[in-house]
């Protein structure tokens, strides 16, 4: 069993890097933590990084999860190898570009990128975004499955992810008591669906909501607020087409024990129970 | 000093009842409770009613305010005297229409009218509403003012209002604990502005609004959330050009003692700290330097 800690980065390619630095700080609000060649590092919270965009492939996506411990690490490696998944093991220029001690690297089933991570770098300077959109953590990941039974089974099962609720087939997955770090939605590709940034309240998000429409930033579902998780939201677009989200209030899971996933409708209903309706082509049934 | 004790209803004035009934159902999602040819009354709350439409001129508008016994209202129809405002005591079918013991109406400097009644019925029976929209109550009424000054001093020397906070010359006056329970916003003439209900929550705010949209109905101001009362508010427009708003939150003035009014600019923000801007005249402001 792969003990996952935490969400920990997403590592973006995209081939206007000074389109997605402007969208990163200017509108999404993130802090610059670090300019290298050919890659730039934001901040949202205690963590010195939670994204990263270089040059590249804007397919080239990863998303990485922190481990427990070195062991933890090599025994992830080896299980993964006896599953059939090819393990890359990081190299020292390879994790210090991610800010880790060390990593590894494997596609899951569907081929998205996943990198488990050990000790990922904390910073001691406090996270101040370029503008006052209230984040407060980057919190989860919407992933791309082909087959979410599948999937499921393998974040469930390899993994030690457990199904929160159920939008249709969509697994929304937790590894802590957050209600979901991995969001898995059915489609024909692989890769990062969208990226989630908590923000302090509901007031956040909607005044995101008139700070986006303002500068005509495509905005793709909501404001609503997820039955599910309970999180009010605002899911918007950024560069390379990928999705962003701000939301604010999602469950916690704190027993284990009295808590049972939920099935929910895949339909509007389903993800929001104000009355949005998703302008995403992974929530439109 | 006359003692406003609560809120009671809004009467307007409609040619077209049928609408208004539509609205008020709907739209609005109220209960009805009585309808005859002359008016239809709707209950949003314990109070039997706090809305009514009657045929009529849509001009005619006038806001019930309750006082405790016939002895307060003696008192506030001399004292309005004294300052040259003549109140007018109700015949017995105006009462029976507003199931009230007794009533003397007025109208403020601006010619607002309104009317304060002794004994007004309250239901025993539950409000039940026609959709869920999750209304708690009626909640507040803002009006027009020509004369902002003299209608505020009115509501806080001879009654027992207060004012809360102001935005530009606008006031927010409150009677109870509630932040406001009449707002006056200047204007080029009377007339009741906007009607004010409270519902549950956000929650209702919101899915108010994507209920509104889809029923195509014309959201004036918000989502939004005022910094002045801290309330989460939508606004939209009913028939005859009259606004109602939901509203939800909002701080609660429990010790008058340690509330100091204050003063807000007339900025777009002051009205809406979400960064909702509004067309309706009274929250319009010409400034560009948010």
């Amino acid at each position: 069993m792969i003990n996952l800690q935490r969400v920990s980065y997403v590592r973006l390619g995209t081939r206007d890097i000074e389109g997605a630095i402007r969208f990163a700080t200017d509108v999404l609000g993130l802090e610059v933590a670090e300019v290298s060649k050919g890659a730039i590092y934001f901040k949202s919270d205690e963590r010195e990084h939670t994204l990263c965009y270089f040059e590249g492939d804007p397919h080239d996506q990863a998303v990485a999860f922190e481990v427990g411990s070195r062991a933890a690490l090599s025994a992830a490696a080896s299980e993964l190898e006896r599953l059939g998944h090819p393990v890359h093991a990081g190299t020292p220029s390879e994790a210090e570009a991610r800010k880790v001690r060390e990593f590894i690297a494997f596609n899951d089933p569907t081929g998205n990128r996943i990198e488990l991570v050990w000790r990922p770098a904390y910073s001691g300077a406090r996270y101040h975004g370029t503008r006052d959109a209230g984040i407060t953590e980057f919190s989860h990941v919407g992933l791309c499955t082909t087959d979410a039974a599948r999937d499921e089974a393998f974040w469930t099962q390899v993994c030690n992810a457990r199904v929160s609720d159920r939008v249709g087939d969509a697994p929304l997955l937790r590894i802590n008591e957050v209600h979901h770090s991995i969001a898995m939605f059915p489609t024909d590709r692989s890769g990062i669906q969208h990226i989630n940034h908590q923000v302090e309240s509901a007031d956040d998000v909607m005044r995101s909501f008139r700070f986006l429409k303002e500068r005509q930033v495509r905005i793709v579902f909501g404001p609503g607020r997820h039955p599910s998780s309970s999180a009010k939201f605002l899911y918007f677009e950024g560069p390379d087409g990928m999705v962003f989200e701000y939301s604010s209030g999602v469950k916690m899971i704190a027993d284990e024990l009295l808590y049972r996933e939920r099935q929910l409708t895949f339909d509007p209903a389903g993800f929001c129970e104000w009355g949005a309706k998703p302008d995403v082509p992974e929530f439109r049934s | 000093m006359i003692e406003i004790e609560q809120l009671r209803y809004v009467r307007l004035g409609t040619r077209n009842l049928p609408a208004a009934v539509d609205f008020a159902q709907r739209i609005l999602g109220l209960q009805l409770i009585e309808r005859n040819d002359e008016q239809a009354t709707f209950r949003s709350d314990f109070r039997d009613h706090t809305l009514v439409y009657e045929v009529g001129d849509p001009m005619q508008q006038s806001v019930g305010l309750e006082v405790r016994t016939q002895a307060t209202l003696d008192r506030a129809i001399a004292a309005l005297a004294a300052t040259g405002i003549t109140a007018t005591a109700a015949h017995a079918q105006a009462l029976a229409r507003r199931k009230a013991r007794a009533m003397a109406s007025f109208r403020d400097h601006s010619g607002n009218t309104f009317e304060l009644v002794v004994r007004p019925q309250t239901s025993g029976w539950r409000y039940f509403p026609s959709r869920d929209a999750g209304v708690t109550g009626f909640a507040a009424v803002a009006l027009r003012t020509t004369a902002n000054e003299a209608d505020e001093t009115l509501w806080t020397t001879l009654f027992n209002g207060q004012v809360s906070d102001w935005v530009g010359d606008a006031a927010f006056i409150r009677f109870d604990d509630a932040h406001h329970r009449l707002a006056l916003h200047p204007s080029s003439r009377a007339g009741v502005l906007a009607i004010e209900y409270a519902v549950e929550g956000m929650n209702q705010i919101m899915q108010a609004m994507y209920f509104l949209q889809s029923a195509q109905v014309k959201i004036v101001h918000g989502p939004g959330r005022r910094p002045t009362s801290d309330q989460m508010f939508l606004t939209f427009a009913g028939p005859d050009d009259m606004l109602f708003s939901y509203v939800a939150e909002g701080v609660r003035i429990a010790d008058d003692g340690a509330h100091r009014p204050r003063q807000f600019a007339r900025k777009h923000l002051s009205f809406c700290a979400w960064g909702s801007e509004s067309t309706i005249p009274e929250f319009a402001v010409s400034e560009d330097s948010d």
